[in-house]
């Protein structure tokens, strides 16, 4: 495992040599900027509203969490579908089209060593856009008094989504060496895991559906959003990774084969 | 050095490399020859452990490739037909890189690393991004990630393709070094026939899968040239199937 820290911090290096990230991190903020202005402001003209008619009780179920910072990571986690892909599709596509997998396979490492350190690496730049979608909230800290836990919940719901996704991204990558291909089915590969859980309401038989519903990530997300961090949805977070990099190893393990 | 026995690779009907042996000796200079498709690329790649062979054993500097990978590739500098560069990085951090995958020791890198850019003739350029590079350059910096671990058996496909006559000597010069000077085990493919007689001491000749020539570069050439050699042994062995195929196609 001693090459893991090696390669990892290369295939960072190389995530921030080229636009790819930072074009995306700044197409993420600005839309997501945009979509908390338009919460906010939303929030803000419903308590003029409560306040001209006078209609205080409603006030109670009416916070900062509830009526912004949620639905916010609400659409947040959907930029997170369709930039993740983006960000992880070179992973392995542009290693085969360089043909520096064969480097890597030549090399007295492992293919669980390869598929770490691109993963980790991968994740510390997911890391990096949780924090940005932190700044957000943070400024409501500033104005008004929102529950630090239940956003902080949030947030952790927001990175385990990433790191699902980027796990999901990884494996799509390994299996092209076209960077397109890999970052288009990997943001439909994305929905589908994230619209899964619809599925369960076509279901007839209650003991199918809950097995689809549990599969979805959508509900696993949604927890977070209220403030709840349940321990089965960081399990679901953690299976779905290790299932999709294992797979990742498999299908770079059969490059050797064709 | 390299000890191959019965080598074969199958990919679905194909036999792209059937029972293959030959043995290297320490500090020999071999010419892989044979035409476009012959298996080649396909035999080192079944060196360097990139691809499993369908069967035979494969040993290098006497470790066997299946029981102990590791230690057979540490043993081993592979610069494939096209170099596994990383056009982002700089010739420097990459020739590290490399050095950090193949286990030389931290302490070790920056001074193998220095040498390794001295040898290759890359100094000048050790703070230049690998994509802005001259083909030359990149072959060189292709060269250099071979042998940066300083491995006793170099595997180089076709390491002199594209490159001017100028830069041609220049990288035959420096395989030439290594197996003079610092009795490094050298296998090279290559359809430029005057290559072989200018580097290699001994000529490995393969078509259709198979070996057709082994012996010292002065036994097989005999009274004619290397050439006519080539054009005599690359066809395929008649009353086989590919030779039939070939009659009918001509």
């Amino acid at each position: 495992m001693r090459h893991v820290g090696a390669i990892a911090a290369r295939e960072l290096r190389s995530i921030f040599a080229t636009p790819v990230a930072y074009v995306l991190l700044a197409v993420f903020l600005v839309f997501a900027g945009y979509i908390f202005l338009l919460g906010l402001g939303f929030f803000l003209q419903q308590i003029e509203q409560i306040q001209a008619y006078q209609m205080f009780q409603m006030l109670e179920q009416f916070n900062l969490n509830h009526a912004v910072i949620a639905p916010a990571f609400g659409t947040f986690a959907v930029l997170f579908i369709l930039a993740v892909p983006l960000l992880t599709m070179r992973a392995f596509s542009e290693e085969r089209s360089n043909g520096t997998i064969e480097l890597l396979m030549t090399s007295p490492i492992t293919t669980w060593e390869i598929v770490l350190g691109k993963y980790l690496a991968v994740l510390a730049t997911i890391g990096l856009f949780v924090l940005c979608s932190a700044l957000y909230p943070a400024l409501l800290f500033f104005y008004g008094d929102p529950e630090v836990l239940q956003t902080l919940a949030g947030l952790i719901g927001l990175f385990g989504l990433g790191a699902a996704l980027a796990a999901l991204g990884c494996f799509v990558s390994s299996l092209t060496s076209s960077q397109i291909v890999a970052g288009l089915v990997g943001i439909v590969g994305g929905l589908v895991l994230w619209l899964f859980d619809l599925m369960a309401d076509a279901a007839q038989a209650e003991a199918l559906a809950e097995p689809i519903r549990y599969l979805g990530i959508r509900p696993h997300f949604e927890g977070s959003l209220q403030g709840l961090v349940r321990s089965e949805d960081l399990v679901y977070f953690t299976l779905s990774v290790v299932f999709f990099l294992s797979l990742a190893r498999a299908s770079l393990e059969s490059l050797r084969w064709r | 050095m390299i000890e191959v026995k019965g080598l074969s690779k199958r990919y679905g009907e194909l036999m792209a490399v059937r029972n293959v042996s030959f043995e290297v000796q320490r500090g020999e200079v071999v010419g892989f020859l044979g035409p476009n498709g012959a298996g080649k690329t396909t035999t080192m790649r079944m060196i360097t452990g990139f691809v499993p062979p369908s069967s035979g054993t494969v040993r290098v500097a006497g470790h066997d490739l299946e029981s102990e990978p590791n230690a057979a590739r540490r043993a081993i500098g592979y610069l494939p037909e096209l170099p596994p560069l990383y056009p982002e990085m700089r010739v420097a951090d990459y020739v590290a890189y490399v050095a950090a995958l193949k286990d030389v020791p931290r302490a070790e890198r920056p001074a193998k690393v220095e040498k390794v850019l001295h040898s290759c003739g890359l100094e000048s350029v050790a703070r230049n991004v690998i994509g802005r590079l001259s083909k030359g350059f990149r072959q060189r910096v292709g060269l250099a990630q071979a042998i940066v671990h300083e491995p006793e058996v170099l595997v180089l496909d076709e390491p002199t393709a594209g490159l001017d006559p100028v830069q041609v000597a220049e990288i035959r010069n420096l395989i030439r070094d290594l197996a003079d000077e610092e009795g490094r085990t050298v296998i090279l493919s290559t359809h430029i026939l005057p290559e072989v007689e200018a580097i290699c001491r001994r000529v490995l000749l393969i078509s259709y899968g198979e070996i057709r020539v082994d012996g010292p570069l002065e036994e097989v050439r005999g009274a004619g040239t290397l050439e006519d050699v080539f054009l005599r042994e690359a066809g395929p062995v008649p009353g086989t199937p590919a030779a039939a195929l070939e009659e009918t196609n001509a």
